[in-house]
């Protein structure tokens, strides 16, 4: 992290003066605003393994600036941390700065540091390969802080064929996942639930032209509804793979290829997705330390069932390509005693069903929020719930909790059984 | 007898064809309305900005831009929304493709999380951003939803002739049982509006507080809604006013909302 941050730091205020001087024109000027927001949140485990008590005590200041002409625009947002563990401890990031400009052939660039989002799931994410934060959506940070930002080119096309989209993302970064610290998580390796020190920093891969990732989008309206398609080259965001002869954890490359409709039906809103993810690096599944290839797809539909009040249902299937060879590959790392033998199994298809629920009361002020992740698969668990009241425009406060549960430490949610938490947050926007 | 079996024919004859006369003149009276308040010009734009006004005197501002479409006079329209403040809602845009009878669309871009989220069309009582007025209030209920009658033709508010016009949903409608408007001779414009519950019960009041004329069309620039049982309202004053300004169709798609027209929203 800080080798990247050092370089973006450098590179970033140049982007921004270079592009608040195209896109301005001398009258206009930058226009600031933002929030402060404090966050307390607390593990309600006793016997969580992390470093921590709290899992998160922060107060942030974000800052946005924005400048525009007529056809290009500059953007930048700043965030500033200070950990309230260790008062010496502050921390900065650039979430967003870039340039949008507009070719008046029909083409829109975005560059530099930015967020990436596309897909249709509702916190279900197939063809979006976009890095994402599960730390910060895990302890109750603001909803946006899951997408993670990149810096990328973007280059979107629209024609009377539809859109065509292409982003490139020469610098590779992780999805930014718990590392024991503030949240205890399952190694594999050691085939228990771990804290910091059990923490294996993954190899990340190097910073070359090859590896530049590439994500491919055409999307166009069909009959009403909304059709796209999806190609990608780059590597797992999540280190999937690992390399036992010198022993470390890597993301092993990934060719992801799928597509996606969206639409209005019955008065509320139906999207279906579905994506093959191609591990390149384990194409016949036999390699057992590389995950391995699947195909993966969900379907959901949204409705307002009463006046402010929404509810959506999520069901999704992953299905693992060449299970045998898995099988087989694990079974042979058994015999010859380099695996145990009670090492857990995958199963060959996962299913899981989710649900957002939400209720605003008086005149939209007061928000009440339920999310559920259920495997029936896995037998494991997530639950989000929070309660937001808008005390004013500038002020809201928010109180809510993340519990984990599964019969096995080695599931998706399962892993996270000790971190269940509750949090607190106040916010003043400006 | 025979002349007063005329006489009665002839009465029945003319109260009928009053009473038909008088529907078709409310309805047309109410057509007109809708089409000079939500459909002037081709296309139309606003700087608008909306006190929302609670019991206890809090108030809450919101400032957005509106871009509107006409693909058809009283039918098929676009709207484009820009939000400025509050500063939780800036930079964030919201689309609606109108379809009176039908069921629109809407679609909601978050910038902080570069995610276009198409919104089911919902309830069209709901509160449009946490203000008293409704998305119907906003984008226009349908004149033919109603059964229209005239009450009086020799009203008068705030100095203007107006008509006094009864409208009863044709179907159950949770908006209201009721609604009566105050439409300006002159301008066809609604001067006031009273809404009334099931029970008979006054529930709110929409009134037009200032009535311009921009670019040759009488608009109301200042309009107000009373929730009369809550005590509280919302004011809404619209600036900047442009009508027929050429607005492209592809501006009310995917590709501006993510990116908006800086052309027209500044």
């Amino acid at each position: 992290m800080k080798r990247y941050k050092n370089r973006v730091g450098l590179i970033l205020p140049l982007i921004i003066l270079i592009s608040v001087g195209i896109a301005t024109p001398a009258q206009s000027e930058v226009e600031v605003n933002g929030f402060v927001e404090g966050l307390w949140t607390g593990g309600v485990d006793d016997n969580n393994v992390t470093d921590r008590d709290y899992t998160a005590a922060e107060t942030r200041l974000q800052l946005r600036l924005e400048s525009y002409g007529e056809s290009a625009e500059a953007f930048a947002k700043l965030d500033f941390v200070q950990d309230g563990f260790d008062s010496t401890s502050y921390d900065w990031e650039v979430r967003e700065a870039y340039l949008k400009f507009r070719l008046p052939i029909g083409i829109d660039f975005k560059i530099g540091r930015q967020i990436l989002t596309w897909g249709t799931g509702d916190l279900l994410f197939i063809n979006d390969v976009f890095a994402k934060d599960y730390q910060s959506f895990f302890i109750g940070r603001q909803d946006q802080y899951l997408k993670a930002p990149q810096t990328a080119l973007r280059a979107e096309w629209y024609n009377r064929f539809g859109s065509f989209a292409i982003v490139l993302i020469p610098d590779f970064e992780p999805n930014i996942i718990p590392t024991g610290d503030r949240l205890s998580f399952y190694n594999p390796l050691q085939m228990s639930i771990v804290g910091s020190d059990g923490y294996m920093p993954p190899v990340e891969p190097d910073n070359n032209f090859d590896n530049t990732e590439i994500a491919f989008r055409y999307s166009r309206s069909i009959a009403g509804f909304s059709f796209a398609g999806y190609a990608y080259r780059g590597f797992y965001k999540d280190p999937r793979g690992y390399n036992p002869v010198d022993d470390y954890i890597y993301f092993p490359r990934l060719n992801v290829y799928g597509s996606s409709l969206r639409g209005q039906i019955a008065g509320g809103i139906v999207w279906l997705e579905g994506g093959y993810y191609d591990s390149r690096e384990d194409v016949d599944g036999d390699n057992y330390f590389v995950e391995n290839s699947s195909i993966k797809g969900f379907v959901g539909f949204e409705k307002e069932l009463m006046t402010d009040f929404t509810a959506n249902l999520q069901f999704q299937v992953e299905q693992m390509v060449d299970y045998e060879s898995y099988v087989n590959s694990q079974d042979a790392l058994i015999t010859s005693s380099m695996l145990p033998p009670n090492v857990p199994r995958v199963d060959e298809q996962k299913t899981m069903i989710t649900s957002r629920l939400r209720k605003q009361v008086y005149s939209q002020t007061v928000t009440f929020s339920l999310f559920g992740f259920y495997s029936p698969s896995d037998k494991d668990s997530h639950i989000r719930f929070s309660a937001e009241y808008k005390y004013s425009d500038e002020l809201s406060l928010m109180a809510g909790g993340n519990v984990f549960d599964g019969d096995q430490p080695s599931t998706s949610f399962g892993q996270f059984d000790l971190n269940d938490n509750v949090y607190l947050k106040v916010n003043y926007g400006f | 007898m025979k002349k007063l079996l005329v006489f009665g024919m002839v009465l029945a004859l003319a109260i009928f064809a009053t009473a038909t006369l008088s529907a078709a003149d409310a309805t047309e009276i109410m057509k007109q309305s809708h089409l000079a308040y939500y459909y002037s010009g081709d296309d139309g734009m606003a700087k608008v900005s909306m006190k929302i006004v609670s019991k206890s005197g809090k108030e809450r501002i919101r400032e957005f831009t509106i871009l509107r479409l006409d693909i058809e006079d009283g039918g098929q329209q676009k709207y484009y929304t820009y939000f400025k403040k509050p500063s939780d809602v800036s930079r964030l845009t919201f689309m609606v493709w109108k379809y009176p009878g039908g069921d629109d669309k809407r679609w909601l871009y978050m910038p902080a999380i570069d995610l276009i989220k198409q919104i089911s069309a919902g309830d069209k009582t709901a509160s449009f951003v946490n203000s008293d007025f409704t998305y119907e209030d906003i984008s226009g209920r349908h004149w033919t939803e109603d059964v229209h009658t005239i009450i009086s033709e020799s009203e008068t508010v705030d100095g203007k002739e107006a008509y006094l016009i009864s409208s009863i949903p044709v179907k159950k409608y949770k908006g209201f049982a009721e609604k009566k408007s105050w439409i300006d001779k002159k301008t066809n414009l609604p001067l006031k509006e009273e809404y009334y519950d099931k029970k008979g019960e006054l529930e709110k009041i929409f009134s037009a507080d200032v009535i311009e004329e921009i670019g040759g069309f009488p608009t109301i620039t200042q309009r107000t809604i009373k929730i009369i049982k809550k005590n509280k309202y919302t004011t809404l004053t619209f600036d900047e006013i442009t009508y027929n300004t050429g607005l492209g169709d592809e501006i009310f798609t995917e590709r501006y909302l993510k990116t908006p027209p800086r052309k027209y929203i500044k």
